[in-house]
């Protein structure tokens, strides 16, 4: 077949560029292929027997957004280094007579050929190993192995799409930049020093400002529901914090060096300074790209790490026993009789009948009301009376759960007694340490003591605020009390509940049967239902079932926080890459011309090196300080999924940045070694 | 004892591949005294900018020895080439070398600082030659800044400043026009008559003119000196505009 002259010449000088846009096309096709794979995962059938398989389709979904947006983002990055470097050519071929129409045409051709090439080759990555990820899932899931190759059609041309998409896009900016600019500075503009960004200063203190905003809302928030709605816009802050900072610090710190004249006339910080000084942009956008990649993975990896490992913790915490069952009832005060006694009976009967030997069971009535502490210590519980959004009210929101003093006593198999307007206290993720405990509406309580043994519940553990047990002498005079000045609206929150958990004793399988069974019989809309008079069933809940779904939900995070960690840190490599190698060939002639006016190949030795070790290791360092400011966040954020295991997290963040520093500096190595041949090779006669 | 001695240079590049060989110098002897102002002279190829390159310790002569001060350039450890050249060497690039990284004042303090010199050393070494050469209000200023005739006259500043023992210039007259480069040669004629020598590769009879002596070199070979004794400048740049004539017609040396 032959080729027009554009496309040939497209394709020519894709060929002579191979240096520059080998890492290019394989930054593309790596990409494609991570969109393929998630996306494949995403719809996969052999993924149907996975437990928790719908919240994992759910979250590959929502993951292969995250990569189509990164692809964009970091596409747009890499092609403005080919462009630099091409940008020479164009201008030659402007001045020799071609017009910014037929550069258009070759800059199409050229997009063409890389978007074939990405695409196919990316496709065809992607479909040879998704194979594997997907063994790599179900193996993560500890579902069945299935080994037939299966390509998801749907996958294909949803990734040809959004590529595409992406590529017209870089298209319509390369042209952009072409057509804005003159014949001879196109020609320099590879030569050209960049210019400090104005208002710099400025920027950088904006910068730091967002950075410290950021960190001390990290440490500051003490609870995971504030936590939750501030975590992402700390995100974002640190990340434009970033990017400011080392933008406008990197050239402030180099403009400071250069001034102070026993410190930049040496040998060894001449060149480097000079050199960094020259690109600080470049420099600055690529080291804070570098930063903020580095803090996402090992965000990433250390919390669903975290997540994964801690899973079976998580579970028993949310489920401390093997069965759950609430109901609400309604009861006048007066009778005497116990209310649920006919459901509990029929619970047991129906638990023995399987054989099941009831043990560690937790029986009692509740009330739950949620509040806040005001500035004063008293407690609101009117949610009209509350700024429901200012971040200290939320800071401040704890549910209150009342417990008859008879049930606790029979529970515990203790025997305490207290005197009306008195309480037990056992305060569950939060501290109280006043005398008495007040509430708005008209409940006061004097705290007796501590109700040390109470078991604490699945429920409060799984909640996102903490939780105040109190044991009352009696639960109607509480709510009578709690009522009083409340608005109707809140009012009808308030209702009895009563709890029964326990264990069984049986496996797996029987206690999954008994607990559909108990649902079919108990609860509302059950096929046997059995009815009670003045109660009302709500959630029954088996262990066993649970842990799927909560399995489903830990194992797809961790699996996607692998194939997204391997992502950024392909992006970092290649960052790291494209500075070091493109500006190894920008320097090869300078340090050619050096070599000529004298310096020894130790002293250029050591000038990289210590330019090197900037560029490295500025951007390791701030990850790292992210990191310890983002800990305590984070840390919230797991107890929301029900992980409560701070040195856990503590040592999931530990290694996962242990070994991302090995890797980063074997990373180091390897390109500074690359550098040092590239500047060195020039001509090593001399 | 003479600075330089040149016995039997010869130089010969082969292509990569071996195959194409271009023998750039033959046979090239000279010496140049102490003090001496020595201008070379030749058609464009003849091997001018690769004899420099190999009195610089830039490049490898294929035979023959280079005597510096006495010194072999051969026994010059590899190691120690680099700062050889930059405490005996003065270097003015044919193509400028200068750096874009660097402005042109911290381009010229470049050997300085590569030799360890304090700043303020520098600065004052610096301001007069600046003057001198007319770059004084260009000091701050980036290299793709400025004209082809400002980047050379950075070029020659560069290689004076470390006052080295010999000069070498490769068409340090080159990008200038005749009034700056009439100044430049009056600087080099000024330092020479203060003791520096000098070796100025050049296709300007009038550059040439400037000089005590001049070699005339034709395929790879020395072939024809001519001294200036007594003559006044008028009178050496007609015998070189003479010799000149002989080559470009193809005569033979007697
Ligand atoms: N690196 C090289 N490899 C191969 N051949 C070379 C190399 N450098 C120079 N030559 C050849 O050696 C010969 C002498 O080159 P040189 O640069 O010394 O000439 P010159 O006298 O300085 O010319 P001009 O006056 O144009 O600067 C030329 O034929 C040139 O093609
Ligand atoms: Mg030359």
């Amino acid at each position: 077949m032959k080729l027009g002259f554009y496309p040939r010449l497209a394709a020519d000088g894709i060929r002579k560029n191979r240096r520059m846009y080998l890492p290019y096309i394989l930054t593309c096709v790596g990409m494609v292929m991570m969109f393929y794979i998630i996306l494949y995962l995403a719809v996969s059938p052999s993924l149907d027997a996975v437990k928790g398989a719908d919240t994992l389709r759910e979250i590959f979904a929502l993951g292969s957004w995250v990569i189509a947006v990164f692809s964009a983002i970091f596409l747009f990055y890499t092609n403005s280094f080919l462009m630099r470097r091409r940008k020479k050519e164009f201008g030659l071929y402007n001045i020799l007579g071609m017009g910014k129409g037929n550069i258009a045409r070759i800059l199409l051709w050229e997009t063409v050929w890389t978007a074939i090439l990405s695409i196919g080759f990316g496709l065809f990555a992607g479909i040879a190993l998704s194979k594997l990820a997907e063994l790599g899932l179900v193996n993560v899931m500890r579902g069945e192995v299935t080994f037939d190759l299966t390509v998801s059609h749907v996958s294909i041309v949803r990734t040809a799409e959004v590529f595409g998409v992406i590529f017209v896009l870089l298209l319509l900016n390369s042209i952009r930049q072409v057509r804005f600019a003159s014949a001879v500075s196109l020609l320099r503009s590879e030569n050209a020093g960049e210019k400090p960004p104005r208002g710099n200063l400025l920027l950088g203190a904006a910068g730091l400002l967002l950075l410290a905003a950021a960190y001390t809302l990290a440490v500051s928030i003490k609870n995971p529901l504030a936590a939750l709605l501030w975590f992402f816009v700390a995100v974002l802050m640190v990340i434009i914090g970033t990017y400011l900072v080392i933008i406008a610090g990197s050239v402030l710190f180099c403009r400071l060096l250069q001034r102070k004249k026993s410190y930049y006339y040496q040998a060894s910080h001449f060149v480097s300074v000079s050199s960094m000084v020259y690109r600080m942009k470049r420099n600055g956008a690529g080291l804070a790209s570098i930063c903020v990649l580095a803090t996402m993975v090992l965000v990433m990896i250390s919390s669903t790490t975290c997540l994964y490992f801690g899973e079976e913790a998580s579970v028993s915490q949310r489920y401390p026993r093997e069965l759950s069952l609430t109901a609400t009832f309604t009861d006048e005060r007066d009778s005497s009789a116990d209310p649920v006694k006919p459901l509990r009976e029929a619970i047991e009967s129906i638990a023995e009948s399987r054989g099941a030997e009831l043990s560690d069971v937790c029986d009692y009535r509740y009330l739950n009301v949620s509040g806040a502490f005001l500035p004063d210590g008293e407690v609101e519980t009117d949610a009209d009376r509350l700024d429901s959004f200012s971040a200290s009210t939320l800071g401040n929101v704890t549910a209150f759960c009342f417990i008859p003093l008879a049930d606790y006593n029979a529970m515990t198999g203790e025997n305490r007694a207290l005197e009306d307007g008195q309480a037990l206290i056992y305060a569950y993720r939060t501290s109280f340490d006043g005398d008495t405990l007040t509430f708005k509406r008209g409940l006061s309580l004097r705290i007796a003591g501590t109700a040390d043994n109470f078991p604490g519940s699945g429920s409060a553990a799984m909640d996102v605020v903490p939780t105040v047990f109190l044991v009352v002498p009696d639960l109607y005079d509480a709510m009578e009390q709690l009522v009083e000045g409340m608005s109707e609206e809140t009012e009808q929150y308030l209702v009895m509940r009563w709890l029964f958990q326990f264990d069984t004793g049986l496996n797996a399988e029987g206690q999954q049967a008994l607990c559909k069974e108990l649902r079919a019989k108990l609860r509302e809309g059950g096929e046997q239902l059995i009815h009670f008079e003045g109660v009302t069933v709500g959630a029954i809940e088996c262990r066993e079932l649970e842990r799927d779904e909560i399995f489903g939900l830990f194992g797809s995070l961790f699996y996607l926080g692998v194939i997204l960690s391997i992502v950024f840190i392909l992006a970092a490599v290649l960052i790291i890459y494209y500075k070091q190698i493109s500006e190894g060939y920008e320097d090869q002639a300078r340090f050619d011309i050096m070599r000529k006016v004298g310096m020894t190949k130790r002293e250029i030795r050591k000038s990289i090196n210590s330019q090197l070790l900037t560029v490295f290791f500025l951007p390791l360092l701030l990850a790292a300080l992210h990191i310890c400011f983002a800990f305590p966040i984070i840390e919230k954020l797991l107890r929301l999924f029900g992980l409560n295991n701070v040195s856990l997290f503590a040592l999931t963040t530990a290694l996962s940045a242990a070994v991302f520093a090995l890797f980063y500096a074997a990373v180091y190595r390897l390109t500074s070694n690359a550098y040092y041949n590239i500047v060195s090779g020039a001509r090593e006669a001399g | 004892m003479s600075i330089l001695e040149v016995k039997n240079l010869r130089k010969v590049y082969s292509s990569r591949l071996g195959g194409n060989r271009v023998e750039a110098l033959r046979d090239v002897s000279f010496t140049v005294e102490r003090g001496e102002y020595v201008a070379i002279m030749g058609e464009s190829g003849s091997g001018k900018t690769t004899l420099l390159n190999i009195l610089a310790a830039l490049d490898k002569p294929t035979g023959g020895t280079v005597l510096l001060d006495g010194k072999d350039l051969k026994e010059v450890r590899e190691a120690a080439v680099a700062s050889f050249r930059r405490d005996n060497l003065g270097f003015v690039f044919q193509d400028f070398n200068l750096l874009d990284t660097f402005t042109l004042e911290d381009n010229i303090y470049l050997p300085l600082v590569l030799a360890g010199k304090r700043y303020e050393e520098m600065r004052g070494r610096l301001t007069p030659i600046a003057a001198r050469l007319e770059i004084s209000d260009l000091l701050k200023k980036y290299p793709y800044e400025v004209s082809g005739g400002q980047k050379q006259r950075a070029a020659v500043a560069r290689a004076m400043i470390t006052d080295p023992k010999l000069l070498l210039a490769d068409e340090p007259t080159g990008a200038l026009d005749s009034r700056a480069s009439d100044e430049l040669l009056r600087l080099f004629a000024e330092i020479n008559a203060r003791g520096q020598t000098i070796v100025m590769v050049t296709h300007s009879v009038k550059a040439a003119s400037s000089a005590g002596r001049v070699l005339f070199i034709k395929d790879g070979e020395v072939f024809h000196q001519l001294y200036r004794g007594n003559d006044t400048d008028e009178l050496l740049y007609q015998k070189i505009s003479d010799t000149l004539t002989l080559i470009a017609t193809g005569g033979r040396r007697q």
